[in-house]
């Protein structure tokens, strides 16, 4: 059998083309109305498959998830939102091998829509999982400053404070902090972003910053418990021990069963009663402070010693001669005590109370951090150092 | 109105229609002067472009719709549909091509050339309708093999219908067939450089400026209306590639004899299984691309779901690292199985798509080793994928320009061009060290018709006029010379004819019984150049074609054989005895010359 096409076309030139032109004009009509129905038959089967996998994404099957999308895209292979899942899909399946083909799908939305802010908040995310801080810091700047579909001052912060988690995870305190002052600029009057910041400020080691961001949601909600003890932390980490131990008492009385912020006020109430140089306290109390605490260091620097194994009775150099060395200026420095009363001995308290810091911090860096008392002189020092800076 | 008025309007009235007409019939003229036949025949490259892209658009709608009314979206492993879909389509693909569409087994590229050099350029419009429905069926259904060819073949057929229909020259028919398989193919791979090259590399086998203008035109036309309807998407989501420095040269090149060793293999078992499969009894053949269909339901079913189809999906996920080198190397190995099956039974069907998933298969698990191996000379898999498609089609198809331009127009990296160049010369000089035909060529002959393989012409030693030239004569007469001294001058040679030097310029002979013949008759006084015809001889260059020298050494009895840089200067001479006499040699196998004279 042979197919022949009936000769019915003139066989001049511009009659030809003329027939040709409209061959093609119908030809074109004909495949795009072909096209046009497949394709809406496809996008409703992609649509389908897409719930399916949206399904399986958000509980956390990842493999279902991925498969459905896969199968999305063979409908619809140019949808974006398709492959934006697929990609988030690949990311979060905790596979190294994927991170590859998420990045690609990425890559190829993004060079579509530079400005899209979900597609760079995907991409960082995949920089993120390859800890590249560059490639993520980057997108993570890009969805910050792109467009959001929805809520852009929201997805905008929600951002940056994922990118400053990154980089505390990281190690990049530095960065963190620049963001962090950046998100202290821009942060909306919503108690609970308030709060996630603040307790980034304190992450970041920030310790004034999370204080005044705590402050700012105590503000918003005064009995936060959250807030409260965040704020009682650091205002303690600061050396700010009173108003530590009005925002603790105030976190305990909010949240009694907070075994933490219990033991961090009886720490800043040991604090406050044992500084001797403490304001607004008589010269007796002082005195009877620095006895206390001298006395306090003879015996962490013996059980220090016995600890370790130290003989504080020799006088040859040995492992634990600093021990010795602070054992002999104990005694040398005891008789001094009884001259604390007089007022002609100006110098005497720092004198005893500096034995008494340097005890306290050989021994905490030898036999490890100390509790009670010994913690309480070990922070004041502390304070004493920062406040002498 | 009076009867004066009435028969003016008349007149007026019967003279409109009758203008109109005229200057219809003036512009349709002037329209005729200006399509002569090439501008004619170009212009036809744009709709032979423009309805092959319709059709191809529609065949892989129909691949689209095949695959997703039987497989399902995404076939998953241990699925009945695995089995039953192949075989059941296998069957009606065999009833089709052996009862309905004969003439339509393969992959359509030995049609297409058996057209152009056989058949004038004739492909029945029937073999397209064949190949569009069957193929659609057998690729849809899972056969292991790729659309490009198919839509080569329709296209192919495309033009040479309406070439015949409008009783265009023989010379023009004849290049149809080609021109609609480039637009075919560009229309299939999105790639219309590929497409051109491959045409012109495989298919027609030489270059001119009209036949590159064609094919360029219907390509680029076909993948214009392809994009319209389907997307400029490329093929593949091409991953970040990188190019690490001159090291990683020698990786590449371990990738290209891989790939050429594959593709010897590739080929040799196409080669063994396809003309046993011929010589089995007629009945067989309606159960063998069943069988095929069975056994490929049973590679998916037991866990390689990826050899089905054309696998454009899966060579994707490789780019992208998703598969260990173990899974790809398997998969490699498994699509050469299934591609030969399928190809082999008669499942009509293209190679192209195979050849590129073996490759990149092959690529990835290459790359995957070298890395494991050597993790400071090798960036990603996704490069070494990409090289490896072109590597296996240098070695397998043997077109190693098409190779490279397929690879760049796929990948868009201009930086990867090194590597793709090395790894295809080493695959593609193992391939042709180890597999003396290449696999067209292979089919052609198993089909019993003698085509020119146009790598063999590409490597013929062609012989060139200073194969057949004779040193310069000892004695050259000049013009300005009078007939009695240049008389006196021959008088004692040897020679029978002597050139002649002119003024002021050309070259011109003289015998030497001529010569003695004027100085008897008394003509000594006068000038040789006065006496000789104003004729000139002809020259040619030493590296012209031997067959050049044709067209002059019957009329002539030497032509000179001058210096490029200086035409006045004489390298040599020859004639037509020294012309047949290298011929002759060359033919007896004496000569460097191997083709056929």
């Amino acid at each position: 059998m042979s197919l022949r096409f009936p000769k019915l076309v003139p066989r001049s030139a511009p009659v030809i083309l003329l027939v040709l032109t409209l061959a093609a004009a119908t030809g074109f009509a004909a495949v795009n109305h072909l096209v046009a129905r497949f394709t809406a038959n496809q996008q409703a089967r992609g649509r389908k498959l897409y719930r399916l996998g949206l399904g399986d994404a958000n509980a956390g099957r990842y493999d279902d998830a991925i498969a459905a999308f896969r199968a999305a895209l063979t409908c619809d292979p140019t949808n974006s939102e398709y492959q934006l899942w697929l990609a988030r899909a690949l990311r979060d399946s905790n596979d190294p091998r994927r991170l590859d083909e998420a990045e690609s799908y990425l890559i190829t939305l993004w060079q579509r829509s530079p400005q899209d802010a979900a597609v760079n908040l995907a991409l960082a995310r995949v920089a993120a999982h390859r800890g590249s801080i560059e490639d993520a810091t980057r997108y993570y700047h890009n969805a910050m400053y792109g467009v959001w579909n929805a809520d852009p001052d929201l997805n905008r912060t929600n951002a940056r404070i994922e990118l400053i988690k990154f980089l505390l995870n990281k190690g990049a305190s530095k960065s963190a902090e620049s963001e962090l002052i950046a998100l202290a600029t821009s942060l909306p009057s919503d108690p609970a972003a308030r709060l996630q910041a603040a307790q980034l400020f304190a992450q970041a080691g920030d310790d004034a910053g999370a204080l005044a961001r705590y402050e700012e949601v105590l503000h918003l909600e005064p009995s936060n418990p959250a807030a409260l003890a965040g704020a009682g932390q650091s205002a303690y980490r600061a050396g700010n021990y009173a108003a530590a131990q009005q925002y603790l008492q105030a976190a305990i009385n909010a949240n009694p069963q907070d075994a933490k912020t219990l033991q961090l006020l009886a720490s800043t109430t040991l604090v406050l009663r044992s500084n001797p140089f403490q304001s607004h306290i008589s010269d007796a109390e002082r005195n009877r402070r620095i006895a206390a605490a001298f006395a306090q260091s003879e015996k962490r620097l013996t059980e220090c010693a016995r600890q370790t194994g130290v003989d504080l009775t020799t006088e040859a150099p040995s492992p634990g001669s600093a021990l010795s060395t602070l054992q002999s200026r104990w005694t040398a420095t005891q008789p001094d005590l009884a001259r604390l009363r007089s007022p002609a001995e100006t110098d005497l308290p720092d004198t005893i109370m500096d034995l008494v810091f340097q005890v306290e911090q050989k021994t905490a860096a030898i036999c490890g951090q100390p509790e009670g008392l010994d913690l309480a002189l070990v922070l004041i020092s502390q304070k004493g150092e920062a406040s002498g800076q | 109105m009076s009867n004066t008025d009435a028969v003016d309007s008349e007149v007026s009235s019967s003279r409109a229609p009758a203008s109109r007409f005229q200057t219809s019939h003036r512009l349709f003229s002037t329209l005729e002067g200006v399509f002569n036949e090439e501008v004619f025949f170009l212009i036809l490259c744009v709709f032979i472009g423009i309805f092959s892209g319709l059709a191809v658009v529609c065949f892989r709608l129909a691949i689209d719709w095949t695959h997703l009314a039987l497989l399902g979206p995404l076939p998953q492993t241990h699925s009945w549909r695995l089995f039953a879909v192949p075989s059941l389509a296998g069957l009606v693909v065999a009833l089709l091509v052996l009862r309905v569409f004969p003439n339509i087994r393969g992959s359509g590229v030995n049609q297409t050339k058996a057209a152009l050099y056989i058949f004038n350029g004739f492909i029945p419009f029937r073999t397209a309708i064949g190949k569009f429905i069957c193929s659609a069926i057998a690729i849809g259904s899972g056969q292991s093999l790729g659309p490009e060819d198919p839509s080569l073949q329709i296209g192919a057929s495309i033009a040479s219908a309406l070439g015949r229909q409008l009783q265009i020259s023989r010379e023009k028919l004849r290049l149809m067939a080609p021109v609609g398989a480039a637009a075919g193919l560009a229309a299939a791979f999105n790639a219309p450089i590929s497409a051109v090259l491959f045409v012109i590399e495989e298919v027609i086998g030489r270059w001119s400026a009209g036949i590159l203008g064609s094919v360029v035109l219907s390509a680029v036309s076909s993948v214009v209306i392809v994009r319209w309807f389907l997307g400029s998407e490329p093929l593949f989501r091409i991953p970040v590639t990188t190019f690490k420095g001159p090291a990683e040269l020698l990786a590449y090149a371990v990738l290209g004899i891989v790939g050429g060793l594959a593709s010897v293999a590739f080929a040799k078992s196409i080669g063994y299984l396809r003309p046993r499969l011929n010589r089995l009894p007629r009945w067989t053949q309606y159960l063998q691309p069943a069988v095929a269909g069975l056994l490929i339901g049973l590679i998916a079913f037991l866990g390689a779901p990826q050899v089905m189809g054309a696998g454009y999906d899966s060579m994707d996920q490789a780019m992208h690292g998703q598969y260990a080198w173990k899974f790809l190397a398997i998969l490699a190995v498994l699509k050469i199985l299934a591609t030969t099956l399928s190809f082999a039974s008669g499942a009509p069907g293209g190679m192209f798509a195979p050849t590129l998933f073996v490759g990149a298969m092959l690529g990835g698990a290459v790359g995957d080793i070298e890395h494991f191996f050597f993790p400071h000379l090798t960036v990603s898999t996704g490069t070494y994928v990409l090289v490896g498609m072109g590597v296996l089609f240098a070695g397998f198809l043997r077109v190693p320009m098409t190779s490279v331009f397929m690879v760049l127009e796929v990948s868009g990296n201009y930086e990867i061009i090194v590597p793709v160049m090395v790894a295809n010369t080493f695959s593609y000089l193992i391939s042709r060290s180890l597999q003396d035909v290449p696999i067209f060529d292979l089919l052609t002959r198993q089909d019993g018709l003698i085509l020119p393989s146009l790598e063999e012409e590409r490597e013929e030693t062609i012989l060139r006029v200073e194969d057949a030239m004779l040193p310069v004569p000892a004695t050259i007469l000049n013009a300005e010379d009078y007939v009695d001294a240049n008389a006196r001058r021959v008088q004692d040679s040897a020679d029978s004819i002597f050139l002649v030097r002119m003024h002021p310029s050309g070259w011109n002979t003289i015998s030497r019984d001529q010569l003695l013949r004027l100085f008897r008759e008394g003509k000594g006084e006068l000038t040789l150049g006065s006496v000789l015809p104003p004729q000139s001889l002809p020259a040619l260059y030493p590296d012209l074609p031997l067959d050049a020298a044709l067209r002059y050494v019957n009329d002539y009895p030497v032509v000179i054989v001058v210096n490029r840089a200086n035409s006045r200067q004489l390298e040599g001479v020859i004639s037509r005895e020294s012309v047949f006499k290298k011929y002759g040699s060359a033919r007896s196998g004496d000569g460097s010359y191997q083709g056929t004279p």
